[in-house]
Parts: C-alpha cells; sequence; structure tokens
C-alpha cells in the first residue's frame, strides 16, 4: 500500500487487530446489556408480541415483596460471609506466611483447591455432608451434643448452609490476595518493632493491619461483588426454598424470567443489579484511588 | 537474623494449620471415600473413613444413570475452544491497544474493559433471546461464540505486552517487517506466561461454567458435565455413592490439573487479583 501514510497504514492495523474482540464484546455484552434496558419497559413472554407498558415492571419490581425478601436474604448472605471470608483468609495468610513454615508452597495450593473446584459439584458434595441422618456435619456436631439439623429442609438453615459453603469456596482466594500484600509490607519495619521488643500482637496491629489495608479493601469489594452473585448453590441445593429462606437476587431473577416466563420482569431486576454493581465499582475505584493506609 | 521460636509454638501451629487443611480438604476427602463405598456402607453411623473394599461399580453406576461421558466431552471441547479462541481474540486486542497508535484507541480500550463491571446475570435474559432468536440454542456455538473474548484476558495480556521493551521491535521494522510479522515473531514468543496464565484462568472457569449451560441448552448431546451432575441433586431416588462417583469424575481431574499448574495460577492471581 504505497499510497497510505505510514500513521493511516498503523492506525488500519490497529483496527483490525482491535475488530475480532471489539466485535464480540459489542454483540454479546453492550448489545445484551442495551436490550435489558430496553425490554424492561415491555412485558414479554417470547410467545405473544412485546407490549410497552412504561415504567411497570419497575414499580411492580419494588412494590413487591417477593423483590425486597430476596434482595434483604441476598444482603444477609453477604453480610456474613464477605467479613467471614475475609478474617479466615487473612488468618490463614498470616499463619502460611510464617517465615519459619516449612512447606509454603504445599499448604497455600491446598487452600486454594476448592476456589478451583466448580461450584455446581461442590454443592453436589456439600448436599451429602448436610444431609440430616447420616451427613458429616450432623455427625461432627453430635459430638457436642448438637442434635440433628436438616440443614437443607429447614428454612432457619437453609441460608446458613449456603453461607458456609459460600465462605468455604472463598477463604483460599482471599488468603492469596492478602500473602500478596504481606509480601509488599517492608521486612525493617518488623525489624526496627523486634529491637522495640514488640509483641506478634502488638506488631499485627500497628504494622500489618494498617499497612494491608489497601489489600483489604480490595479483597472486600470483590467478596461483595462476588457474594452478591451468589446463584450455583442456591440452584442446585434449594432453588431458593424452602419457604423462600434462600431466595437470592439471582435466582429471582431466574425463575422470574425461565420459569415464569416474565422476561421483561426479569429485564428490569437485571437493570437494578446492575446499576448496584457499577456503584460497587465506583466505590472501590475512589477508595483505591487515595492511600488508605494513612486513613 | 529473625530468631526462630521454640518446638512449644511450632508444633501446635503446624497441628492448627494442618487441620484447617485437612477440614478444608474434607469434602474432597469424603467424596472420594463415598464414591468407592458400597451402598449399603453409605449409611452407617458413625462414618467410616475408609470403605471395606473398593468398589468401582459406582463410576459405572453415575455413568448408566446420565451420559457422563458425554457431557465430560463436551465441557473439555468448549472450555478448549473458548481458551483457543480468546487465545487469539485477546492478544490480538491487546496488541492493538499496546503498541498501535491511533484515534480513538483510549476510548476502545475503556469498552472493551468496562465489561468487566457488566457480570453474566445482568445480560443473562437479553443473551437468551438473541441465541434464542439466532436459532443457536441446544448447539456447541451457543457455549462457545459469547465468549470468544474477554476483557480479564485482554487487560492481562495489554499489561504484559506495555512491559515488553519497544527496542526490540524496532530493529524489525527497520529490516521493514509488518505489523502483523512483529506481533507472531516478538511479541508472542515473548509472552507466552502471560498467554498460559490467561489460558489456565479461562478453561477453568468455562469447564466450571454452570449458569450459561443451565438456560442455554437443555439437550443432553450439548450439556455441559456441571449442569449434568446437578441434575442428579434434583432426582431424589439416586444414590448418594452415584452422586460423589460423578462429582469425583468431575472435580478430580481438575484438582490434578490444578496440582501442575498452580504456580502460574495462584501468582496470577496475585498480579491482577482478577478471578472468573
Amino acid at each position: 500500500m504505497p499510497f497510505m501514510r505510514r500513521r493511516t497504514r498503523e492506525a488500519l492495523a490497529g483496527w483490525i487487530f482491535i475488530s475480532p474482540a471489539l466485535v464480540t464484546q459489542v454483540l454479546f455484552i453492550y448489545f445484551p446489556l442495551g436490550w435489558s434496558f430496553f425490554v424492561s419497559f415491555f412485558r414479554w413472554n417470547l410467545i405473544r408480541p412485546m407490549r410497552y407498558i412504561g415504567f411497570d415492571n419497575y414499580t411492580s419490581m419494588f412494590t413487591s415483596s417477593d423483590f425486597w425478601h430476596s434482595l434483604s436474604v441476598t444482603f444477609v448472605y453477604v453480610a456474613v460471609t464477605v467479613p467471614v471470608s475475609i478474617f479466615i483468609g487473612l488468618l490463614l495468610a498470616l499463619l502460611v506466611n510464617l517465615p519459619w513454615l516449612k512447606g509454603k508452597g504445599a499448604f497455600r495450593t491446598f487452600f486454594y483447591v476448592p476456589v478451583i473446584t466448580s461450584m455446581a459439584a461442590a454443592a453436589v458434595i456439600w448436599a451429602w455432608i448436610f444431609e440430616s441422618n447420616v451427613g458429616l456435619l450432623n455427625y461432627f456436631l453430635s459430638w457436642f451434643g448438637i442434635k440433628s439439623i436438616n440443614w437443607l429442609s429447614d428454612p432457619n438453615y437453609a441460608l446458613v448452609a449456603m453461607m458456609i459453603i459460600g465462605i468455604w469456596k472463598r477463604i483460599g482466594y482471599n488468603m492469596v490476595l492478602f500473602l500478596a500484600g504481606l509480601q509488599v509490607i517492608p521486612r525493617t519495619y518488623y525489624e526496627a518493632a523486634d529491637i522495640d521488643g514488640a509483641t506478634p500482637f502488638k506488631k499485627f496491629l500497628s504494622i500489618t493491619w494498617p499497612l494491608l489495608s489497601p489489600t483489604t479493601l480490595f479483597v472486600t469489594v470483590m467478596q461483595f461483588i462476588a457474594s452478591f452473585r451468589v446463584f450455583v448453590s442456591v440452584s442446585v441445593m434449594t432453588r431458593g426454598g424452602p419457604a423462600q429462606s434462600t431466595q437470592v437476587i439471582t435466582f429471582y431473577l431466574y425463575e422470574n424470567a425461565f420459569a415464569y416466563l416474565k422476561f421483561g420482569y426479569a429485564a428490569a431486576i437485571s437493570v437494578f443489579m446492575f446499576v448496584l454493581m457499577i456503584i460497587f465499582t465506583l466505590i472501590q475505584f475512589r477508595f483505591s484511588k487515595k492511600r488508605v493506609h494513612y486513613l | 537474623m529473625r530468631k526462630i521460636p521454640s518446638l512449644w509454638i511450632r508444633v501446635p501451629l503446624y497441628i492448627v494449620i494442618i487441620t484447617i487443611m485437612l477440614l478444608v480438604n474434607l469434602p474432597f476427602i469424603w467424596m472420594l471415600v463415598t464414591a468407592f463405598k458400597h451402598e449399603s456402607e453409605v449409611f452407617s453411623l458413625p462414618p467410616r473413613f475408609y470403605p471395606d473394599f473398593f468398589d468401582f461399580r459406582n463410576f459405572a453406576g453415575a455413568m448408566e444413570q446420565i451420559p457422563m461421558g458425554r457431557y465430560l466431552f463436551n465441557s473439555l471441547f468448549v472450555a478448549l475452544s473458548v481458551t483457543l479462541l480468546q487465545l487469539v481474540f485477546n492478544s490480538f486486542a491487546a496488541y492493538g491497544l499496546s503498541r498501535l497508535r491511533f484515534k480513538g484507541r483510549d476510548l476502545i480500550f475503556l469498552i472493551l474493559v468496562g465489561t468487566l463491571m457488566v457480570p453474566p446475570e445482568v445480560t443473562l435474559v437479553p443473551l437468551y433471546i438473541i441465541v434464542k432468536n439466532l436459532g443457536m440454542i441446544d448447539s456447541y456455538r451457543v457455549l462457545i461464540i459469547p465468549f470468544m473474548s474477554s476483557a480479564f484476558g485482554i487487560f492481562l495480556l495489554r499489561q504484559f505486552f506495555l512491559g515488553i521493551p519497544r527496542e526490540l521491535e524496532e530493529a524489525a521494522i527497520i529490516d521493514g517487517a509488518g505489523r502483523v510479522k512483529i506481533f507472531f515473531t516478538i511479541i508472542l514468543p515473548l509472552s507466552k506466561p502471560a498467554l498460559w496464565t490467561m489460558s489456565l484462568f479461562t478453561f477453568i472457569a468455562h469447564w466450571n461454567e454452570y449458569m450459561w449451560p443451565l438456560v442455554s441448552v437443555s439437550d443432553p448431546k450439548y450439556q455441559m458435565i456441571q449442569v449434568g451432575i446437578s441434575q442428579f441433586v434434583s432426582g431424589w431416588e439416586t444414590r448418594w455413592t452415584y452422586r460423589m462417583a460423578a462429582s469425583a469424575l468431575t472435580v478430580v481431574p481438575i484438582i490434578i490439573f490444578f496440582f501442575f499448574v498452580q504456580k502460574q495460577f495462584v501468582e496470577g492471581i496475585s498480579v491482577s487479583g482478577i478471578k472468573e
């Protein structure tokens, strides 16, 4: 192409290189996202033609007790799993990071196994552990005199069961991020503290915890978003039940779309979730720009 | 020099760490134990951690009840196809975004990476409607085509490409090499670690995928393993031994694979902080 200027050629090459990815991302993410907004203004069951109903889907969503119920179930789930999984993840990271510990790599790998296995298989396995008559968990609890619990069929416990799996699945991920955060803290701080005769607990409070705060914030936001999206364990084990006690927002969305064929209404729920996610992400951006250390 | 604490501190801490490690992996151990048990042993109390004899019939039983082989093949095929396509699409895009200057490049970057903020649940309903209208329901295409590129992969590769010194390409440009040649002979060979990390993430994420095949596939011919084994639970008459055997077939290959690649995998997480 001798007639083209060098910059034009470079621009052309650039567009050719990015276009396959751009086309797929636009077609399979941005276009559906736009569709979500569009469909949320219609009543549509895929069989009869779409009917424009304005904001009706949104008003019925915000006045639906089922919607608020599923939102509150989700927030209870998030409010427990996020702090607990962060606490255990940090504890594991501190243990595995002990300087004299041998076999660090092996421990790290084994703690990470639940993260890479699929939630669907994990849910099948945990359903067996939660089994009320001969399940492993009730057997362990019987050592402490606790009577057998119907983990998956008692409305008081089903969500707790979901939380246990959620926490179990995520602690390894949190541990790895905290381990990375711990490597960044300069050793000289600890050496100075040693000279001052600080106890390990004091060192944790005044060095490790404050300097880990950027990692902690990042882990918190990641876990918040991930927990909020809980779906697979519910879909495999309880299907929202018993008595809607595990009806999380994603499962509510799924049911409205694929069980009740209320596609317009489900799209409105999607839009609502999207707005929440954007808010979470913006909070993360805002905080991560500041230096959290010295707050 | 830091002093090493006495045995009285080290031994209890080792015990604590090993106990937690065993507890975390207990579900997998219990799965394997149950998978080899005879049906009559399953309901013995207290639970036994070793089967009387290793019974391989549960695997055959599970395979009889659901087409496990087919599901496993489908998952392998889909996850590999997605990974290969993403290697091409993502690295192309990452190269364009990191090395070629053109108007609107930064905007394109934002557009491509911005999809990280769109969780799949949000696009689930409309994507389903689109693929249904395209007649793609119940096919391999529906499981592969929507995932040919990913924001995560593009971002990871772009960051890596930016770290490759430009001097390496300048010599080739003086020699008259074109963009495509530079990409294939200089950039890609230098980026093997990043390409490998991206492939691992992509493969495992799609092997584990549950939600999309659940809604887009109902024909067992195309169903993936995660949905396949979960359907085992809803059939109440199914035996636990079969379920655990099926779970073992799903989980054990991935765990073994992970043991071989865990170093790159875990380091990839620490660097990018992103999981699929």
